[in-house]
């Protein structure tokens, strides 16, 4: 029962999500340059998307839609991103200027 | 009704593999959303004109416990849905209530944080970071007090009902929604708190 209830896959996602938000404290109790913390920061935060994406939200498990599925994430994340960074290349790292 | 037998229950009318891919389709425009409004936040981050800046104002304990608080709930959503598939409805509607009181817990502590802010002279109007910072934790935890009002609602159905096609189906799309707010929150702790302490 108690292992029905408790998937080793969730449980083991939970700890490792757990466990990275932890890492990402260095940032903020040692002191590394502003490039290392950004890095760390996205390594940390882009696994445990993942993890929620692809451990908890099960977005591969019906084989009738994984394709689409797919498809659909990955030109929502594109859109986001060329907003976010095409707004930052104009506004704050110069090309405005 | 046509029941597909070999898939799990919230997939196995037409209807429902409908509902949940539109569902995907729904988030796949939430994350536009959201990354319209973290693009505000971060060219608005420095702009904090006479107001305090992040650093001022942000303070670590809170935020540890909302991050802990969403993350456990996100688990414990998908350990409802888990219990779902196995047809424990009691399980699923504990899983479903911590899922939910944890919610609970995570809008209690950004409500007082947000009057925290308040007091000490950062409102919405103070800056153009604040109010991007305002828009952004606001648009998220309207987020999660809508998702608990939905969750909620699922409950009520699920003791009334029991797991059937319908309410396994309703379930799993909130569990998905759920997860996605756990995500955004990732971003928020490690772009806007981290970042703004680092």
């Amino acid at each position: 029962m108690m292992k029905q209830l408790f998937p080793i896959r969730h449980v083991i996602g939970y700890i490792a999500s757990l466990i990275l938000s932890a890492a990402a404290l260095v940032v903020i109790y040692m002191d590394l340059s502003t490039t290392v913390d950004l890095v760390i920061l996205s390594i940390t935060a882009i696994i445990q998307a993942s993890l929620q994406l692809f451990v908890f939200m099960h977005i591969g498990e019906d084989a009738d839609s994984k394709k689409e599925l797919y498809i659909n994430i990955a030109y929502a994340l594109f859109v986001g991103l060329v907003t976010l960074f095409g707004t930052l290349y104009i506004f704050i790292w110069g090309w405005y200027a | 009704m046509k029941i597909d037998a070999s898939k799990p229950l919230e997939y196995a009318t037409e209807e429902n593999s409908n509902k949940i891919f539109g569902f995907w389709v729904f988030l796949g425009a939430e994350i536009p959303l959201f990354a319209t409004l973290f693009t505000v936040y971060f060219i608005m981050v420095n702009r904090y004109a006479s107001g305090p800046s992040g650093r001022e104002i942000f303070e670590i304990g809170p935020v540890l416990i909302e991050t802990f608080l969403l993350l456990s709930s996100s688990f414990t959503i998908g350990l409802a849905i888990h219990a779902m598939r196995h047809g424990y409805k009691k399980a699923m509607m504990v899983f479903m209530a911590i899922t939910l009181l944890m919610g609970l817990g995570f809008i209690g502590i950004e409500i007082d944080e947000f009057f925290t802010y308040i007091h000490e002279g950062a409102t919405l109007q103070t800056s153009g970071f604040l109010s991007s910072l305002f828009v952004l934790l606001g648009t998220h935890g309207a987020h999660v007090s809508f998702g608990f009002l939905w969750g909620v609602a699922i409950m009520i159905q699920l003791w009334r009902q029991g797991i059937n096609p319908a309410t396994a189906n309703k379930a799993f799309i909130f569990s998905l929604f759920w997860h996605f707010l756990d995500v955004v929150w990732i971003f928020i702790f490690s772009f806007v708190y981290l970042k703004g302490l680092m």
